[in-house]
């Protein structure tokens, strides 16, 4: 939009210096500063603290877990999706309301909230303990943790394109002798494609940072249970800047270059609006 | 038979949306529905194709009943407003969508998918998104993606509707021609009358859930039976006339009627007439009409629209003022008129002219219900039935007017019929303690239709009929047909046969509910449930009134005498509503054969 355009907002000019100046003294400049520190560390000290088996462990459990996360908010986040947006039923309202709940508690009182409930001695960890799982103190619940962190993200951005599939859509292919998978798969999923992309994107960025309740799930046994963003703030307590931040460059390269990836598909999904599957 | 539909209806929170519909479509025949907003004719498409189920009725495609066929496996094609079409998918992929979940060959697929595209005249259009097409060819895909697993029945719920006038025009004839070359079975819901007209071999009108009434478009337009379908299909004024043995009377003078025959009503009666605003005649003076005279008037109001010109007359106030059937805001009486260009050359109009009218043609509703007339004792009790939500709602819909006859000696034993002029129309009397009494009073004053009002009577949900003697059944039914086409009711005939009847008599009772339904089915395009029950007539009504709130009750006599004899228990202070009607003798203008 060029400012030959009158528009009730102030110009292009303006607002994208605006733009310019708040990404960069937000995101770039820090972010920048990040490299600069970490460029300008020994070679040795960044190798020994970034391939360390405990970092490369921890690798594994922060992004692994963050994609598993996401997968599930996919799923899970899409049937929550669909039931409030399809559905009337009564205290419809609350449950919208309850989406919300994980945006606004403290992220320590949710790790608090979950531990408590899934500890062995907790309302369902005493019976999953029975059953031999163990959700506190493991993987699953680093997994647990940042699945409910990221579900609103996920609910939130299906939801508006959930409303917009026309009911007739579903409708006309009926009539066309479409069962409902195949409604389900060749019609439904398709147009909300982009929307599933986002809300998974979203997911998974907000389940990578997920730094306050998992620490108080995980129970932080190295090599085990520990993530990278506590292994961070570990070499931080150290005073080992250099250390804290050579780990923040590999996760922010590695967490770019996912994010890139899926925003690229998403444009891509957007202008074809769905992957053509025959 | 193409499509034939058997007393489906469909209730949302026990009202129904749509009401004993019954129908029947011929092989390659366009059938056009057509109603206001929320009349039903949208779901009533949906339930054709399967889309939503029924509360009651059958539905038979080609003589296959497909009352519990899914939608997907019931072959129809169903088009929609918003064109529904896959946003994903090209123009191909969409049209090809019905193959592909059949898992026709590509090369099959692809024969019919170039066909397709030729009769919807979008060839080389394949591999377009539909986000990069026009309204209208985003209308003709949906057409073709419809037509491609070769449905046998086409459906299409107001296709035009998100499309300007000019591409509408263009789309309607692509539609019709692919329909004519198909020859398919097509209906088409819409409620723009023009659109309708345009399109159709053969009209529905649905109003409040109900199908009113059926008909080539000339025929509706011309002859309609209803009051609603006569007002819907272009502009008409109602006006009150007098039907007597000398013939049918307007205001001052007598005019020629259509769908009428004068005196065969043996007594005068109110009648409601149509006119059209291209029959009405206007000229300087009387001397200078060609057509029947029906009074003098001024110019209120003169719209050019191109071809024709709108002029609103106010008709002079006197004492034979011909009544229109619902009175301006202000209590006058105006009239539209439609002049061709012609009739403006010869005659220039400006608003405040004096002319005189005249009325070419009018046509007869064949309704009984004309007018309503409050009947009281004092000013107080008329004022208070004048408020009643009944009565509003009714006259409101009849677009007719509610006028005010205070009667101080309403009820008295001593009937002196030579002291009072006749009464026309319906009576409405309030349902006090003594209302027995006055209903007999005004049956032996020539009330043909009393209407007996609780204080603050709502619309009913249920309207009972019953009549005693067989001489009652068709003035009944045909004031209940008249009622019912007003109020989203179901309609329930209640027969009573005496306890002690014999095993034989059984059949007998069966018979008169069947003669009953096929006589409201036939000649007034009612759909009647009907109910036998057995023991004492009033007894029994008033039982079956005590299951359920909001009901009615519409009672047909044969004999005054029936009144106070048989159905006094139930007018002791009624709860309901009470229509009850005596006429002596139809004439032959009350039956739509007729018309």
């Amino acid at each position: 939009m060029s400012d030959t355009h009158p528009t009730v907002l102030p110009g292009f000019g303006l607002t994208l210096g605006f733009t310019t100046f708040f990404l960069s003294a937000m995101v770039l400049l820090p972010l920048a500063a990040l490299v600069w520190l970490t460029a300008s560390t020994p070679v040795a000290h960044i190798l020994q603290v970034v391939a360390s088996p405990r970092a490369l462990a921890s690798y594994r459990l922060s992004f692994g877990g963050a994609l598993l996360a996401a997968g599930v908010n996919l799923v899970f986040g899409f049937i929550i999706a669909w039931t409030l947006v399809r559905y009337e039923f009564p205290g419809r309202g609350l449950v919208d309301a309850l989406i919300d709940m994980p945006f606004a508690l403290p992220t320590a009182v949710s790790g608090i909230a979950l531990t408590t409930v899934f500890s062995q001695s907790g309302w369902l960890g005493h019976y999953l303990e029975l059953a031999g799982v163990k959700v506190a103190y493991t993987w699953i619940g680093v997994i647990l943790a940042m699945t409910l962190m990221g579900m609103p993200f996920a609910v939130r951005t299906m939801q508006p394109a959930l409303n917009e599939v026309q009911r007739e859509l579903e409708d006309a292919a009926e009539t066309l002798g479409a069962g409902r998978w195949y409604v389900f798969r060749r019609v439904i999923v398709p147009t909300v494609l982009p929307a599933l992309l986002t809300g998974f994107t979203l997911a998974f960025a907000r389940a990578l940072a997920e730094y306050g309740s998992v620490i108080f799930i995980s129970g932080n046994l190295p090599l085990k249970t520990e993530i990278t963003p506590l292994l961070i703030v570990i070499h931080l307590e150290e005073f080992d800047y250099r250390g804290a931040a050579a780990l923040g460059f590999v996760m922010l390269a590695v967490s770019f270059s996912i994010l890139l990836t899926l925003n690229l598909l998403q444009a891509w999904g957007r202008r074809r609006l769905v992957l053509r599957t025959s | 038979m193409s499509i034939t539909l058997d007393q489906l209806t469909k209730r949302y929170q026990g009202v129904p949306v749509v009401n004993d519909v019954s129908l029947e479509i011929g092989d390659g025949e366009f059938f056009v529905l057509l109603g206001p907003s929320g009349s039903g004719k949208s779901t009533l498409l949906r339930a054709i194709a399967g889309l939503c189920g029924l509360d009651h009725g059958r539905i038979a495609l080609h003589g296959r009943d497909v009352t519990h066929v899914s939608a997907r496996r019931r072959g129809v094609g169903l088009v929609f407003q918003n064109y529904a079409l896959f946003r994903h998918m090209t123009v191909a992929e969409n049209i090809e969508f019905a193959l592909r979940v059949r898992r026709a060959r590509a090369a099959e697929r692809r024969r019919r998918r170039q066909e397709l595209l030729r009769l919807v005249a979008l060839e080389g259009m394949d591999d377009r998104l539909p986000a990069q097409l026009s309204g209208g060819q985003q209308q003709r895909v949906a057409v073709a993606r419809a037509l491609a697993h070769k449905p046998e029945v086409l459906l299409l719920d107001e296709p035009f509707g998100a499309l300007d006038a000019k591409i509408r025009e263009g789309l309607r004839r692509t539609i019709r021609e692919v329909q004519r070359e198909l020859r398919i079975t097509t209906i088409l819901v819409t409620h723009d009358q023009e659109e309708a007209f345009a399109m159709a071999d053969r009209i529905g009108v649905m109003n409040l859930g109900r199908l009113l009434e059926t008909g080539r478009p000339t025929d509706l337009y011309t002859r309609p039976a209803t009051r609603f379908v006569a007002t819907f299909l272009g502009a008409a004024n109602l006006l009150l006339a007098r039907q007597t043995p000398d013939g049918i009377f307007c205001g001052d003078g007598q005019i020629t009627a259509r769908g009428a025959s004068p005196g065969a009503a043996g007594r005068e009666r109110e009648v409601v007439a149509v006119v059209r605003p291209e029959e009405i005649e206007i000229a300087r003076s009387r001397e200078g009409l060609s057509s029947g005279y029906l009074g003098q008037a001024t110019v209120a109001e003169v719209l050019c629209t191109g071809p024709i010109e709108r002029v609103r007359v106010r008709l002079e106030a006197g004492p034979d003022t011909p009544l229109l059937a619902q009175p301006d805001r202000d209590g006058g009486t105006s009239l539209e008129a439609t002049r061709a260009q012609f009739e403006q050359r010869a005659l220039e109009l400006a608003s405040g002219d004096r002319v005189a009218l005249g009325i070419r043609r009018v046509h007869l509703l064949p309704t009984p219900l004309s007018s309503f007339t409050i009947c009281a004792k004092g000013e107080p009790a008329a004022a208070a039935l004048a408020r009643n939500p009944l009565l509003a709602d009714l006259s409101s819909r009849m677009k007719t007017r509610i006028r005010t006859r205070l009667e101080p000696r309403l009820g008295d034993y001593a009937i002196d019929a030579a002291s009072t002029a006749s009464f026309l129309g319906t009576t409405v009397v309030g349902a006090g303690a003594r209302v027995a009494d006055e209903a007999s009073w005004l049956l032996a004053h020539g009330a043909e239709e009393i209407l007996v009002l609780p204080e603050s009577a709502g619309v009913p949900h249920r309207v009972l009929i019953h009549w005693a003697g067989d001489a009652a059944r068709r003035p009944t039914l045909a004031v209940s047909a008249s009622v019912l086409r007003q109020i989203a009711a179901e309609a329930v005939y209640v027969d009573v046969m005496a306890q002690q009847s014999a095993a034989g008599e059984r059949p007998l009772g069966i018979r008169s509910l069947l003669d009953a339904r096929s006589e409201a089915r036939t000649a007034h395009g009612l759909e009647l449930r009907t109910e036998l029950r057995y023991g004492e007539a009033a007894g029994e009504l008033a039982q079956r009134l005590e299951q359920s709130p909001a009901q009615m009750l519409i009672i047909g006599l044969s004999h005054p005498q029936q009144l106070s004899a048989r159905f006094g228990s139930l007018l002791a202070s009624p709860r309901w509503p009470v229509l009850i009607v005596h006429r002596l003798q139809e004439s032959s203008a009350q039956s739509r054969s007729a018309a």
